[in-house]
């Protein structure tokens, strides 16, 4: 008896193993037919070159050699000139910027260039741009977006830049290669690090996530995919905050982040007038309604979007832009996806007069719905922004 | 097709070979459903198990006294990282297969942070070590180091897969006091700064030695932790080259021996005065140009800023004074300022300093 259960345990174990290794070959093939098919040698249209696993290897590494290679061109390395020490302030224990050079990308052939502004935290007071061809020019900075920690500099004097390819956004699909690219290291020749897209619509579908390593040395650098087609610019983030370092502390962990251009041709309109885009700020303090309709309302910023649209205390937020609003985590994700001088529509439910009265029975017909189109400000600071990155000049 | 005849066989010889294991027969089927495109990476790894070792030695407060090391050649020799754990009375090496060996340090490179050992071994299983690049940038690599010491006495030791992310000559640091690593390395995107990784194999995917896992280091330019391999044809210098004359032997001060020779010529000087009121971390602008002197010749002018001096870039008026104190006396430099939005490139022949 026990003998011939053995055999019958195993046998499954063979097939299993032989079916499992063709079927690596023929993804090693490239092939995603059925595997099966693959034997029968005389069909004409599968005969295909039989490529090892070793040479599929070389070949992808060949990818992502070619892949930096294309897109190089359009890259520029970008020096700072005085400024806050990279030793002054650390972040989570990581120190803020380093001395080297940091990377952009150039956006248009006669001199934009678009990078993270996480590569001015230090306030250099003179920015270099080397563009490919070795050339050293002064760069002007020009506007930025806070939301996407991004800024757009200018270099004069050239007419023929390298712009790169676009993969729009709607092309790119969670799983497939990304290279992305940086100059931070000090060599004129970027590092490359490769990995796949994790995830899409990140960060108030802002963002692309990555397993390729983000870090410093690739903050303002291209992420490519596996020809070479700009998916959008890497940049430091974290949903949790909207800080200029804020995500520095996930660098090189396999959670990266990058911002798509393509849709941003206005954007870039705007900011090459020097404009600042920022976060968007509702200006309501809320708790979720028990019963998942709503939130309830219990402090308003005066002078913010809420009090303009007529918003107060005991009043229920239903919806902004007819997305329901239910928890904190919705609002926010809803929020996320304006900045500051949008108008959003805001659907709220009325408290009644009577029941602020106190002592009063509440009123029954609490539901008086309304719906107000607002402009959004953006969050309070304690001090004022600087309107530039550009600090005031030292003499 | 016929390859794909021989990977079939091969895969019987394989499924055979499951067959004796009884119990371990089920947990084999587990492993073998699983689609095979990684089989490549996975037989590399398993054939460069056998020359990993495991070093054991002192520990001091935080750091921990284990790193990774591998074998080099068929009588013992081991390349390793230097570290503390080579500071202490005995170090200790564990093969693959679990024993335990006393070792012996012949050597250390200080600079570039290794060290080889010798125990008492005779083995099949060591890494050649080229002499000439094995890896170029984008190319594959798996690195097998015990971070954090994961795996103990015979367990095989962890591997992680990247690429290469540039071959690069850097400039890197821990701290200010600690050692700094000056050199040819290769940047790798397979993460492997933590502790007990250094000493580990970088390996190209048909199994060759490309490098070693070096120590942590931060990254000057990027202040971010660098993920690197020490070539391996550094290696082999260090293995095989005679200490002789070498900057790589042992003792104290062994390291800027070439930059003496400055010393004995006059220290030159250009004639420009640096606007100093913004502190040593503001830009380097001119704040005035000495009257008949070089810069003053050059045309140099008030608020111009200096922005490179030599090829050294002069981030701030820091930057500045170290670049000042190399020049010499009629030794060219070329120096870029900065003139309202364009850059000027000098060349200044720098005159003895206190005429």
């Amino acid at each position: 008896m026990r003998p011939t259960k053995l055999i019958f345990s195993r046998l499954p174990v063979l097939t299993i193993g032989i079916l499992s290794l063709t079927f690596g070959n023929a993804i090693a093939n490239g092939q995603s037919d059925d595997p099966l098919a693959q034997p029968a040698e005389n069909t004409a249209a599968s005969v295909q070159p039989q490529i090892s696993e070793f040479e599929t290897m070389a070949l992808t590494a060949r990818a992502f050699r070619l892949a930096a290679k294309r897109i190089q061109p359009s890259l520029v390395s970008i020096e700072s000139f005085g400024g806050v020490s990279a030793k002054q302030g650390r972040i989570g224990g990581i120190r803020k910027q380093g001395e080297g050079n940091t990377t952009g990308v150039v956006v248009s052939s006669d001199g934009y260039i678009l990078t993270s502004t996480f590569n001015f935290i230090r306030q250099a007071s003179v920015v270099t741009v080397t563009t490919f061809d070795g050339e050293k020019r002064v760069a002007k900075i020009l506007g930025r977006d806070d939301t996407r920690k991004i800024c757009l500099l200018k270099i004069d004097d050239v007419t023929d830049l390298a712009v790169p390819t676009i993969k729009p956004v709607n092309q790119v699909q969670v799983g497939q290669w990304a290279v992305s690219l940086g100059v931070g290291y000090g060599d004129q020749t970027p590092a490359i690090s490769m990995g796949i897209i994790s995830a899409k619509n990140r960060i108030g579908g802002r963002a692309i996530q990555t397993d390729a390593n983000i870090s410093p040395a690739n903050y303002g650098g291209p992420l490519v995919d596996i020809q070479g087609r700009l998916i959008g610019i890497c940049v430091p983030m974290n949903p949790q905050s909207q800080a200029v370092s804020a995500g520095v502390e996930w660098y090189d962990s396999g959670i990266g982040f990058a911002v798509p251009v393509e849709k941003f041709k206005e954007l870039i309109a705007q900011l090459k007038d020097g404009q600042r885009i920022l976060p968007a700020f509702l200006g309501v303090q809320s708790i979720a309604r028990s019963d998942g309709g709503g939130m309830t309302i219990i402090r308003v910023v005066p002078e913010s979007a809420a009090d303009k649209a007529g918003l107060s205390e005991k009043d229920i937020l239903l919806s902004i832009d007819d997305k329901p609003v239910n928890d904190m985590l919705r609002l926010r994700q809803v929020l996320n996806r304006f900045h500051a001088g949008q108008k959003i529509s805001i659907k709220f439910e009325t408290a009644s007069k009577s029941g602020l009265d106190g002592g009063q029975e509440p009123d029954q017909k609490l539901n008086d719905k309304k719906t107000v189109t607002v402009q959004l400000g953006s969050p309070p600071t304690k001090e004022k922004p600087s309107d530039s990155l550009e600090p005031p000049k030292i003499r | 097709m016929k390859l794909n005849c021989i990977s079939m066989l091969a895969s019987i010889v394989w499924a055979i070979a499951i067959l004796p294991l009884d119990l371990t027969a089920q947990t084999n089927a587990g492993a073998a459903t699983k689609p095979a495109v990684s089989t490549f990476v996975q037989s590399m790894i398993e054939k460069a198990q056998p020359a990993m070792v495991k070093v054991i030695g002192a520990s001091a407060g935080r750091v921990q006294g284990a790193t990774t090391g591998f074998l080099v050649s068929h009588d013992g020799l081991v390349v390793t990282s230097q570290g503390v754990y080579l500071d202490g009375k005995r170090v200790q090496v564990i093969l693959a297969n679990g024993s335990k060996h006393e070792a012996s340090i012949l050597k250390r490179d200080r600079q570039r942070q290794l060290a080889l050992l010798k125990i008492e071994a005779e083995t099949p299983n060591y890494f050649e070590l080229a002499e000439r690049p094995v890896v170029q940038q984008g190319d594959w690599i798996v690195a097998i180091c015990n971070a954090f010491k994961v795996a103990d006495k015979d367990e095989p030791i962890s591997a992680t897969l990247g690429i290469v992310s540039l071959q690069t000559n850097i400039e890197a640091k821990l701290s200010k006091r600690d050692y700094a690593y000056f050199g040819e390395l290769l940047l790798i995107d397979a993460i492997t700064s933590n502790p007990g990784a250094a000493g580990g194999a970088v390996l190209s995917v048909d199994g060759k030695l490309a490098g070693m896992v070096g120590k942590i280091i931060n990254s000057s330019e990027t202040n971010t932790r660098l993920n690197y391999a020490v070539p391996a044809e550094v290696l082999h210098r260090f293995v095989f080259d005679k200490p002789t004359g070498e900057p790589t032997a042992e003792g104290p001060g062994e390291t800027g021996v070439e930059q003496s020779s400055t010393a004995k010529k006059s220290p030159g000087e250009l004639g420009i005065l640096i606007f100093r009121l913004g502190g040593k971390n503001g830009p380097a602008y001119v704040d005035r140009v000495k009257r008949g002197s070089v810069a003053a010749k050059a045309k140099l002018k008030t608020d111009d800023l200096i922005v490179s001096i030599d090829g050294e870039k002069i981030g701030n008026i820091k930057d500045y004074d170290a670049a000042v104190k190399n020049i010499v006396a009629g030794e060219e430099v070329l120096v870029i300022y900065k003139r309202g939005r364009k850059l000027v490139r000098t060349r200044l022949i720098p005159s003895s300093k206190g005429k």
